[in-house]
């Protein structure tokens, strides 16, 4: 049945014409479950250190981490389809879906008392997304005008997520303010299954 | 065998990023040595280009793993740990195998790389 529907409507012309700008279509579904399962993940571990940050110093900065949480947690949202879109899947076993993950589990440290060790996790784990962002946007850029799209919008965010935590850690500006709510995402929302924030 | 490049087109300690056949391969001159490998780091994908040379090493700017570019043997899986308090990864996460090394040659100055086909 699948191969007769095939044999119908050809291949698709969404991945084709990637393909044809040099796209290795494989290595992209690598790179972008590997982006995938790193702001899956962290949505978890961020999860965790939000939880933990307590007393007055966690107090001023648990909206903030909040705020990176979901959209972190947007961006799997955003980019997911599109791995669906050029042939690619999620793992079935979320175990595997963790050893795949782009970027480390940002772990709680031992030390969680001390607000600044979590500070320094975020850091980490944002700076590790940009990095895996960065990975896709050039890897995409003037070849694949879709999935380049998404995962600007998504390192524009991460970019802005860094900013947030080395203001926190160091008193440089980010040169931001508060998001209007909780998960706004203001440059990925239009994209993925997040039409619900458009 | 594939033409990449001119010698001089790469210097001595770069480390360069080709497309041949659709795929991204790094060549490199590290203390007047040439050598070509696929440019994706065999961790997690990262180009290896966008890294530093630590002795014979190239250490990928993602996760800071290093391979021996001469040999493309893992060398170094470096911890993610910034201090005694954070928890290292699960084995299966921070696992990576081995850089995948070209044949490279040069015939009257030009550099020339064997990708077999399968890779």
């Amino acid at each position: 049945m699948t191969t007769d529907y095939k044999e119908k409507i050809g291949e698709l012309v969404g991945i084709e014409v990637i393909v044809k700008n040099g796209i290795d279509v494989e290595k992209l579904r690598k790179l972008l479950l590997a982006g995938v399962g790193a702001e899956f993940f962290t949505y978890y571990y961020y999860t965790i250190l939000r939880m933990h940050c307590t007393g007055r110093d966690g107090e001023g900065i648990k909206e903030i981490v909040e705020d990176a949480r979901i959209e972190d947690r947007n961006h799997f949202e955003a980019m997911v389809p599109r791995l669906y879109e050029i042939g690619g899947a999620l793992p079935r076993d979320v175990r595997q879906f963790a050893d795949l993950a782009g970027c480390p589990d940002a772990f709680l440290p031992n030390d969680w008392e001390n607000v600044e060790e979590i500070l320094k996790v975020l850091l980490e784990a944002e700076r590790c997304a940009i990095r895996s962002w960065g990975e896709v946007c050039d890897y995409t850029a003037t070849k694949d005008h879709r999935t380049y799209g998404i995962a600007q919008a998504i390192m524009q965010e991460e970019i802005e997520h860094e900013a947030w935590f080395v203001e926190l850690l160091s008193k440089r500006p980010s040169g931001h303010f508060r998001r209007s709510y909780v998960g706004q995402s203001p440059h990925t929302k239009g994209h993925g299954g997040l039409q619900h924030l458009s | 065998m594939f033409r990449v490049c001119n010698v001089s087109d790469i210097k001595e300690n770069s480390l360069n990023k080709f497309t041949i056949e659709k795929k991204d391969i790094l060549v490199g001159n590290r203390d007047g040595k040439l050598f070509a490998c696929d440019n994706s780091c065999p961790h997690r994908g990262a180009s290896l280009h966008k890294g530093i040379y630590k002795g014979n090493n190239v250490v990928c700017y993602m996760h800071g793993y290093e391979f021996d570019v001469l040999t493309g043997k893992l060398t170094n899986m470096k911890s993610w740990k910034k201090s005694d308090t954070w928890i290292e990864q699960n084995p299966a996460w921070r696992e990576s195998g081995n850089l995948i090394m070209y044949e490279i040659e040069i015939k009257q100055n030009e550099v020339y790389v064997k990708i077999p086909p399968n890779q």
